[in-house]
């Protein structure tokens, strides 16, 4: 089994480093082809392992090399394959292999095609790393190399202004989180001695709980930058201005949920410490709802799609943080699939309209591009969880989760959020593929995307409407190491008044967005409807005015903060007292140069002086000596010593 | 041969810079790159020859200067300046190799070998004076390189080098002379061997005294706050060569002293001023991160950041145990050679624009991708992109200082962010948009003679982040060691608790006994 | 009254005043001479004075060895004098200041 382990986990990398070599050469379909085959690879890997796993095989743990090692500390190259790295492996690699596949015909017309997809695969060996480390030093290089790649991925079309900003922004804030996450690891090993997971994990319980709620808040604070929890969450929307399938692999599919996976792996510290698991539940909630609300009135379609990977990554928080860990993880992993499917579909709407993202000046694309239409509106309704698709299980299942554990409150913010979610959902297909046909205002002649593209989507698909059907045998795997909860409402009567209920509030809500959105009279917005004057309206489309708060409060202060520290604090001050230092000897010399005038008079006018002034020195301190003792009872009566 | 390799380490480069007076204009390169390779091959031979299960001194070389005052010339390399000693002499070679074509190429070159003389000398003297001869001589090339081949500032740039350094290195010579002083009145007999003065306890009213004494020598040289004014000049007039070399190794003097003296003479002192120079360090950290984002120049930038890494540095060096020693001794080569390369790299586009301000470029990654690549890597190891070497000490460095402080670390943590800020905003400025001058619109691309400065320092800093062993064990031998002697040696309560006790057997026995009782 | 020591170390005192406030005010390099020369005999007085006070003739002894020198340092003195007044006509203090640092 070591074998498949290092295929799946290097197998990236060297895909990475094949069209590394192309670089700087024009594009080649090779660059492309290689490094998709190897994912395929590793997927195979992938499976192979989770095959094994499944039949009830222990987990593969290897240990590669050392990596430090100094005085106490011990951290190796390590790698483990359980049940729920398999888990974490199988999503990444499955996803990052359709869009792999996709994006060769989706970056066609690129120039840096080659370049792509050297990022790309590093960032699915970063993101391999991240799953399958056996200690938090690893999962800290994978963490940070997820970082790095979505720098490079976000800012890959560095020419453009908003990109490279939206990039460092992002590095820089999924830093901030990094900090914290580095003190939790820092607390792990003054507290437990190591790193490793099991071994810390097992020193645990014997520690103290304020040391254990510390370790846990730190390392989640690390979780919050990378899932893009409030506050850290603005860089995810930014994070748009990257290419489509990088949106679709990093910031929907995988990387984001490294919070959550991070959650769900540390379960045995966070078992412990119950009051941080609710916070992170009460956060994930107002998440949810937040980032909800922000998709409602937003007109950029990726960022529709963003704020509603960010809500449903509060969904994955509240399992986690109420203990149903593998609730979490399987929801991660269906949303894994239909929001990576509803991504790619986007793609192929933002080809077909020239990069246009405002749905508002689309309409009535489903003539033109049935099958994205299929996809897209078969992704919506699992994202919006209908039976018998794939959200309807995992995220049903997360309501249940909060609703047997009694908080009811958090139930009914995801209650609510589940209606916003269907609704913002289906007003983006009912906008994109609906109605009139507004884009020919624009003068686009929208045309399908490549089959192959479609064919690789497809397994996403399948993946979107079938995944719910493998809950039990998924839930049979995942309890060997997860802790083991079932949640069932007791009643029957409540639980199928729950379900329908659901069901229908969120099909009403559907309908709502069809009736508003998929008729004729949507026009494109130009700033004079009431509704756009509102004051909600504005709150939402500037989403809370957040951005705008950090720019004016944060980074601004820092910018001239920055500035009046150097010409004003290093220049003005800390080197201007050298220099004055300086000065003052310079000056001195340049004053007292006088003294050597040359005249002779003069200078020996100075030379009784001095005679003078060393005999009453002498003078002074004799009688010092000699009267020292009297001095010494003179100092001590003023308090001296 | 072995037993004066480091004899031959010092005094080879000078005698091969005697020589250079008589060869050629146009074969001085040729030369100097010849002797500078032969210098670093003898620097790794002294790497392959050291035994890395010994934790003292190793190839210790004696000779009495001046019996009665207890001067000789003691040499000895372990651990802790085996791989500065090294990277010296990688430097001098690598910066020779890929000099471009300045005026006075000759003076230069010989300039460069006498320098590595000073510096092979610093780092593997024994004896406090002939250590504090070599660091004094250090200077003086380092002023010619920068009043000789400078910017337009140079002359103040370099006497405030000169003068600044000096006047530290003054007081560190009057500590010097006290605690040989106070060695001669403990036991009878003059010394300067550093070997002699780790045996002395002092009190630590004393200890306080010498360590003030010593630390503003050193703290000068690293710089620390607020000593740090003169770096960005020396700097920013510098020529890429005298940057190159003043950052990777000759900043690198102070924390290594630090280490060789403070510490292990001083170990309630080093405890005592623990928190204030951690304070001091976390400003050097926060401050000049926030001064380098304020910077126009790109050059000024790295020398800033230079400053808030030599923080980290000086924080894992005050963790006073061995996770955060390693770390700081690793970062100090860590940021050696990331810093060189960083400085090489600026010297890369001002060779071909004659200028280092930002707002000058824009757009060079689609100009210039292979240095956009290579920049970009340096950049993301500057910081602290696990993998790369930078991590490996930063990450030690901090994870030592958190057994100290949880408050301080969490601040001096910000080091990753406030690093981030200003290092992507510099890249981003330099690399990132659409070229709008019409200069840089023709720039070619990093050319063969300057690969083979960087290609050579991207190996090392991607493999010595992937694989640090090497490096590191040697390092934690001698650190062992040096931690242990402080905590042997210290005196008060609060040191003892401090510095922890890496004998584990003294504790298990002593639980056992109060066990049986 | 009896002369006694402290007569003559008013004296010896008063002297080496008017010597000390020669050679601060005088700008003739000749006065200046006289003004050294009083200097040092005030001295010479108050060695001879001590000298015959304690009984101890060390005193007196190193009274010659001043007049010795103090006859030697006129000669060379004088003789520089001389030198400079062939050359530069005057004697003036002011006038020699080629030492200005």
């Amino acid at each position: 089994m070591e074998l498949y382990l290092y295929l799946a986990l290097f197998a990236p990398l060297a895909g990475s480093l094949f069209a590394a070599l192309f670089g700087a050469s024009p594009r080649i379909k090779i660059a492309g082809i290689v490094p998709s085959f190897l994912l395929f690879v590793s997927f195979l890997s992938s499976t192979v392992l989770l095959s094994y796993i499944l039949s009830g095989g222990e987990a593969v743990h290897v240990e590669m090399m050392t990596w430090m090692a100094t005085g106490n500390l011990y951290i190796p190259f390590g790698f483990v394959v359980d049940q729920v790295s398999v888990t974490m492996m199988m999503v990444v690699t499955l996803v990052s292999t359709v869009v792999h596949i996709y994006s060769i015909g989706y970056m066609d017309h690129d120039k840096g095609f080659n370049r792509f997809f050297s990022y790309l695969s590093a960032f699915v060996f970063s993101m391999m790393v991240l799953v399958m480390s056996d200690n938090f030093a690893g999962l800290f290089i994978g963490w940070e190399g997820v970082g790095l790649c979505s720098w490079l991925l976000i800012g890959f079309w560095y020419h453009k202004e908003s990109a490279t900003w939206a990039a460092n922004e992002a590095f820089i804030m999924n830093r901030i989180a990094d900090l914290g996450m580095l003190i939790g690891i820092f607390l792990v090993y003054w507290n437990t001695g190591t790193l490793q997971y099991n071994q810390a994990f097992a020193a645990m319980p014997n520690l103290d709980k304020e040391i254990l709620t510390w370790m846990g808040i730190f390392l989640f604070i690390g979780a919050m930058g990378k899932s893009a929890q409030f506050p850290l969450h603005t860089w995810l929307a930014d994070a748009m201005e990257g290419p489509t399938p990088v949106s679709a692999l990093i910031h929907a599919a995988t990387m984001v949920t490294a919070g959550v996976y991070l959650v769900v792996r540390a379960n045995p510290l966070f078992d412990l410490i119950p009051n941080v698991g609710l916070f992170i539940a009460s956060l994930g909630a107002f998440v949810a709802l937040f980032a909800a609300s922000m998709a409602l009135v937003n007109r950029d379609m990726k960022r529709i799609i963003a704020y509603s990977t960010l809500s449903q990554l509060g969904y994955m928080f509240v399992a986690a943080g109420l203990g149903a860990y593998w609730v979490a993880l399987f929801h991660l992993m269906a949303h894994a699939f239909f929001k990576a499917l509803l991504f790619l579909g986007a793609g192929n709407v933002m080809h077909a309209m020239h990069d246009e993202l405002d749905p508002f000046k689309m309409g009535g694309l489903r003539k033109a591009m049935k099958w994205t239409f299929i996809m897209m509106t078969l992704a919506s309704v699992a994202l919006a969880g209908i039976y018998p698709f794939a959200g309807f299980f995992s995220k049903d299942l997360i309501l249940e989760v909060a609703f047997v554990e009694n908080h009811y409150i958090i139930y009914s913010v995801l209650l609510f959020t589940a209606g916003l979610t269907a609704f913002y959902s289906f007003r983006l297909v009912a906008l994109i593929f609906h109605g009139e046909e507004r884009y020919k205002l624009f003068g686009i002649h929208p045309h399908e995307a490549y089959k192959f593209m479609l064919i690789a989507m497809s397994p996403l698909l399948i993946l979107a409407v079938i995944a719910g059907s493998m809950k039990m045998t998924y839930f049979e795997m995942i309890v060997n190491l997860l802790p083991n909860h079932e949640y069932h409402i007791h009643s029957h009567l409540t639980f199928w008044i729950m379900t329908i209920g659901t069901q229908l509030f969120v099909i009403a809500a559907i309908a709502f967005a069809y009736k508003k959105y998929a008729n004729s009279n949507v026009k494109v917005p130009d700033g004079t409807s009431k509704i756009e004057n509102c004051l909600y309206y504005k709150v939402l489309s500037n989403q809370y005015y957040i951005p705008y708060a950090y720019e004016e409060y944060l980074v601004k202060p820092y910018r001239e903060l920055s500035s009046v520290l150097w010409r004003h604090v290093d220049m003005k001050v800390v080197d201007a007292t050298v220099d004055g230092i300086a000065n003052i000897i310079y000056t001195t010399g340049e004053k007292t140069r006088d003294m050597q005038s040359g005249n002779l008079s003069t200078m020996l006018k100075w030379m009784v002086a001095g005679t003078v002034g060393l005999l009453s020195l002498a003078v002074v301190f004799g009688l010092a000596v000699r009267y020292s003792g009297e001095i010494k009872l003179f100092l001590s009566g003023l308090g001296v010593q | 041969m072995l037993d004066h390799i480091l004899s031959i380490l010092i005094f080879f480069p000078a005698l091969a810079a005697m020589f250079g007076f008589i060869i050629h204009k146009d074969s001085i390169r040729a030369y100097g790159v010849v002797v500078a390779t032969i210098e670093f091959a003898l620097s790794l031979w002294l790497w392959f020859a050291f035994d890395s299960n010994v934790s003292g001194m190793q190839f210790m070389e004696q000779l009495p200067l001046v019996p009665a005052f207890g001067i000789n010339y003691i040499l000895g390399v372990d651990g802790v300046s085996l791989f500065i000693i090294i990277l010296a002499a990688f430097f001098t070679m690598i910066g020779i190799a890929s000099l471009t074509d300045t005026k006075d190429v000759k003076n230069m070159i010989i300039t460069l070998l006498f320098l590595q003389m000073t510096m092979a000398g610093v780092f593997v003297a024994l004896d406090a004076i002939v250590f504090y001869i070599f660091w004094e001589l250090s200077l003086v090339p380092m002023l010619y390189i920068i009043g000789a081949w400078g910017g337009p500032l140079r002359i103040y740039a370099s006497v405030k080098f000169f003068l600044y350094t000096f006047a530290g290195s003054l007081v560190m010579l009057v500590g010097m002379l006290f605690m040989a002083y106070f060695y001669y009145q403990a036991t009878g007999a003059w010394s300067f061997a550093i070997l002699d003065w780790y045996r002395l306890i002092l009190p630590e009213s004393f200890q306080l005294w010498l360590f003030v004494a010593f630390f503003i020598g050193f703290a000068i040289k690293v710089p620390m706050f607020p000593f740090h004014t003169w770096l960005p000049y020396a700097h920013g007039q510098a020529p890429t060569i005298g940057s190159v070399i003043l950052a990777a190794i000759l900043l690198k003097m102070g924390t290594y002293a630090f280490i060789r003296f403070s510490l292990p003479m001083f170990p309630d002192a080093s405890v005592f001023f623990m928190f204030p120079i951690a304070i001091l360090a976390i400003i050097m950290i926060i401050y000049t991160a926030m001064v380098a984002y304020a910077q126009e120049d790109v050059k000024q930038v790295v020398a800033y950041s230079s400053v808030s890494h030599m923080g980290v540095i000086i924080l894992g060096t005050f963790a006073l145990n061995v996770e955060g020693i390693s770390g700081s001794i690793f970062l100090m080569i860590a940021h050696g050679v990331v810093s060189g390369a960083l400085f090489l790299l600026v010297g890369v586009i001002y060779d071909r624009r004659h200028t280092k301000m930002m707002n000058e470029f824009g757009g060079l990654a689609s100009v210039m991708p292979r240095y956009a690549t290579i920049f970009g890597l340096m950049m993301m190891a500057s910081v602290g992109m696990p993998l790369t070497i930078n991590f490996v000490g930063e990450f030690l460095s901090l994870l030592g200082f958190y057994q100290q402080s949880h408050i301080l670390t969490l601040l001096a943590g910000t080091a990753i962010i406030v690093g981030a800020i200003y290092m992507l905003a510099a890249y981003k400025k330099m690399f990132f948009g659409v070229v709008t001058k019409e200069e840089n619109k023709n720039l070619s691309d990093v050319n063969s003679r300057e690969l083979i400065a960087l290609v050579p320092l991207a190996i090392i800093t991607v493999w010595l982040g992937i694989y640090p062993k090497p490096i590191l064990e040697p390092i934690n031998k001698s650190v062992e060691s040096i931690v242990q002697l402080m905590h042997d040696k210290s005196t008060t309560q609060e040191a003892k608790s401090r510095i922890p006790n890496l004998i584990k057997g003294v504790e298990i026995t002593r639980t056992s006994s109060e066990e049986a009782h | 009254m009896e002369i006694g020591l402290n007569h003559y170390l008013v004296l010896s005192t008063i002297l080496f005043a008017i010597g000390l406030i020669g050679v601060m005010r005088r700008k003739n390099l000749l006065l200046l001479f006289f003004a050294t020369e009083i200097l040092l005999n005030s001295v010479n007085i108050a060695f001879a004075a001590i000298s015959h006070y304690y009984g101890d003739l060390t005193g007196q002894m190193f009274a010659f060895f001043v007049i010795a020198i103090a006859a030697s340092e006129v000669a060379v003195g004088l003789g520089l004098l001389i030198v400079w007044h062939k050359r530069h006509g005057n004697i003036d203090l002011d006038y020699m200041s080629t030492m200005k640092g």
